[in-house]
């Protein structure tokens, strides 16, 4: 191991030195959650700061690591500081809700953080078997994190969903990953890339492929791979459908451009249909039946099925290129909505999570009533974060929106425009469930005898303080990605183009 | 005595006998760990099933992961499956299984699928075909485990440490709950 290979892994060893600091410290003073938090919050800033420092945004040159098993590229960093955004505001959002549940936050933290040590491996991994050990890391700790509420029926109910369908996906998605490798003969992504440039398709990586694209589609929670999606959200303790919403989703995208873009992106005539119905029904299906739940929780699952579908509309844009030098404007918009995503969804978790602060209280529409003369500041944020939802400029959804869409009008291939259409359409159609949040909030008036929310005590409460914060940073984050981009537009060029070399 | 070059009257290979006596035993045995009624006796046939896969690894020329499948598997797995069945399973639990309403539409797609195996297994032109087994040398397996694969083996060791911490969370009884093992 040289100081190279140092470098490139800092991020990973600083997320693990955070994961098994803050375990340690809970270990000899046991049920110290101020700390326990303290060292989770500081630790991953820490983290972000090691990542923006070592990474390949700074430069842009790639950094490879083991015999070439770890690479840190412009995507890598930008995607590594996307997973460090989610895991932070998750972590300020989280204390609030746990505490008065009487979950311990330590182990919270530390199960947190060890998931994120995998969305890491699998941002940078330049081999097949380095990456299926990442998408095991991450979603092993989400499976137990979707339990955390053990004495819950719903949270046990919601973990059993994820963990089975869960595992048996990932079985799926090696079983692919076999058949590339028996007929590459490599595991490594730029091995496999050469090895299948130009080649026919052989029946055996067709097989490898269907595989492949069942096992992600799982993972994305893609119509009709999503059963486990609404279970398990719903289930979970709130601060966690925050993070599964958001953290194994663009870990799942970043496997995607490893793996589909990056090793098989040679052979993506072969593939690109099968992501376009992906994708419009996963738009599609995911919206209509968003448009008949009352629960929030329910609905806004729903709802991360469709944005799944608008990532996928990028992914579409970028596989009909045709060979060659391929543009990378669908990458682009991938990566762009990813972190838009992360924000603004957050954000609308973050929202329903602070409002269940009391034990007993739903996520039912109901809740919502009136809800700008209890609590206007959280009313007018969950309006922000709804509206960047459904794409309003100027907010970060907006942009997200605007970039895969164009990137899919550009395409030669009149499927793909098709589906920018389809994506139109399918905004406008989901306009109307999140703005029947707003209505409730802002139009209807509360019920009598509904007890106060009681988030005002910032500087009186340490969590209400932390909450706030991630709150702020989650608003903050969807109004500047959509009012001044171009600081994250810079970024994600680069990462697009480390992602499929030019030429 | 010597053994004849192959299987008498067959012609077939040793190598390709021994692997269709496993493979039988194992996907027999599979079945049985899924079709059984009763979970121990599932249990037991999980070992057979593990012990026959240990088999195919050193019929396939790597005797250290073999090996490693029977004292780990058959040796070690099991055994914590067998107990932790023993110490969790409640009498008072449903005789069939929860999850047989669907079986009829399941073996339609696995024949189905079974059938899209055979044939691209058949048809497809794997470049990477071996001629012969070639027998991996432990200090070679060493050698590469901690170098060029140390990342995956080093990742494996915090997976491992995840999923204990996860674990014992949600198997740790609360305080505030009564003792019910």
């Amino acid at each position: 191991m040289t100081s190279a290979d140092l470098t490139a892994l800092a991020p990973l060893l600083a997320v693990l030195g955070v994961a098994i600091l803050v375990l340690a410290v809970d270990f000899v003073l046991p049920g110290r959650d101020d700390l326990a938090v303290a060292l989770g919050v500081v630790g991953i800033v820490v983290v972000g700061a090691v990542t923006w420092a070592t990474g390949g945004g700074v430069d842009g040159a790639i950094q490879s690591a083991f015999g070439g098993s770890y690479a840190v590229d412009a995507a890598t960093t930008f995607l590594d500081l996307v997973f460090v955004v989610i895991a932070l505001i998750t972590l300020l959002v989280a204390p609030d809700y746990l505490g008065p549940r009487g979950l311990p936050f330590a182990e919270f933290t530390v199960t947190l953080l060890f998931a994120i040590s995998g969305a890491f491996l699998i941002a940078g991994s330049a081999d097949l078997l380095v990456l299926f050990l990442g998408l095991e890391l991450l979603v092993l700790p989400g499976y137990m994190l979707a339990g955390f509420h053990k004495r819950e029926g719903l949270s046990t109910e919601g973990a059993i969903k994820y963990f089975l369908l869960g595992s048996f996906s990932s079985a799926i998605f090696l079983f692919g990953l076999a058949f590339v490798w028996g007929f590459t003969g490599t595991t490594r992504i730029a091995e496999v890339a050469a090895a299948l440039a130009g080649g026919p398709l052989g029946p055996g990586l067709a097989m490898g492929l269907a595989f492949l694209t069942a096992g992600a589609a799982f993972k994305i929670a893609a119509v009709p791979f999503h059963y486990w999606t609404p279970d398990a959200y719903q289930g979970s303790p709130t601060p966690v459908t925050a993070y599964l919403s958001t953290g194994p989703k663009v870990a799942a995208f970043a496997l995607i451009l490893r793996v589909f873009v990056e090793s098989l992106g040679g052979i993506r005539a072969e593939w690109v249909g099968a992501i376009v119905v992906l994708a419009a029904l996963t738009m599609t299906l995911g919206n209509l039946v968003a448009l008949t739940q009352s629960n929030l929780k329910r609905m806004l699952a729903y709802s991360s099925i469709a944005h799944t579908g608008y990532i996928l509309v990028g992914l579409a844009a970028f596989a009909a290129e045709p060979a060659g030098d391929p543009s990378r404007s669908g990458l682009e918009g991938i990566l762009f909505y990813t972190a838009a995503y992360a924000f603004m969804n957050l954000g609308a978790f973050a929202v329903v999570s602070a409002l269940q602060r009391r034990p007993g209280v739903t996520s039912e529409i109901g809740t919502y009533a009136g809800l700008i003369r209890r609590e206007p500041v959280a009313a007018v944020l969950m309006a922000l974060f709804l509206l960047s939802l459904v794409g309003i400029p100027p907010t970060a959804g907006f942009f997200g929106k605007a970039y895969v869409i164009l990137a899919a009008v550009q395409s030669t291939d009149p499927a793909v425009v098709a589906l920018a259409v389809l994506a139109v359409l399918n905004a406008a159609a989901a306009a109307f469930y999140y703005l029947r949040v707003v209505v409730f909030m802002f139009m209807r008036e509360a019920p009598e005898g509904m007890p106060p929310v009681g988030l005002g005590g910032i500087l009186r409460e340490r969590r209400l303080f932390l909450l706030w914060t991630g709150l702020a940073a989650a608003g903050v984050g969807t109004v500047v990605l959509g009012l001044y981009p171009v600081p994250i537009l810079e970024m994600v060029v680069k990462a697009a183009a480390a992602l499929v070399a030019p030429g | 005595m010597t053994i004849p070059a192959t299987v008498p009257v067959l012609g077939w290979a040793w190598d390709d006998l021994l692997f269709l006596g496993l493979a039988g035993i194992l996907l027999g045995a599979a079945l049985l760990v899924v079709l059984g009624r009763d979970i121990i006796h599932s249990g037991l046939w999980m070992m057979l099933c593990f012990g026959a896969l240990a088999g195919v690894y050193a019929l396939l020329g790597a005797p250290l992961v073999a090996v490693a499948q029977v004292l780990v598997y058959v040796g070690a797995i099991s055994v914590l499956v067998l107990f932790a069945i023993m110490l969790t399973q409640s009498k008072a639990g449903p005789l069939r299984l929860v999850f047989h309403r669907q079986a009829w539409v399941a073996a339609i797609a696995s024949i189905v699928l079974f059938a899209l195996f055979v044939v691209v297994v058949a048809e497809g032109d794997w470049p990477q075909r071996a001629a012969e087994v070639t027998r991996t040398a432990t200090d070679q397996l060493a050698r590469l485990l901690f170098n060029d694969y140390v990342l995956p083996f080093e990742g494996v060791g915090v997976l491992l440490l995840a999923a204990v911490i996860g674990g014992v969370y949600l198997a740790k009884r609360d305080p505030g709950q009564g003792g019910s093992l």
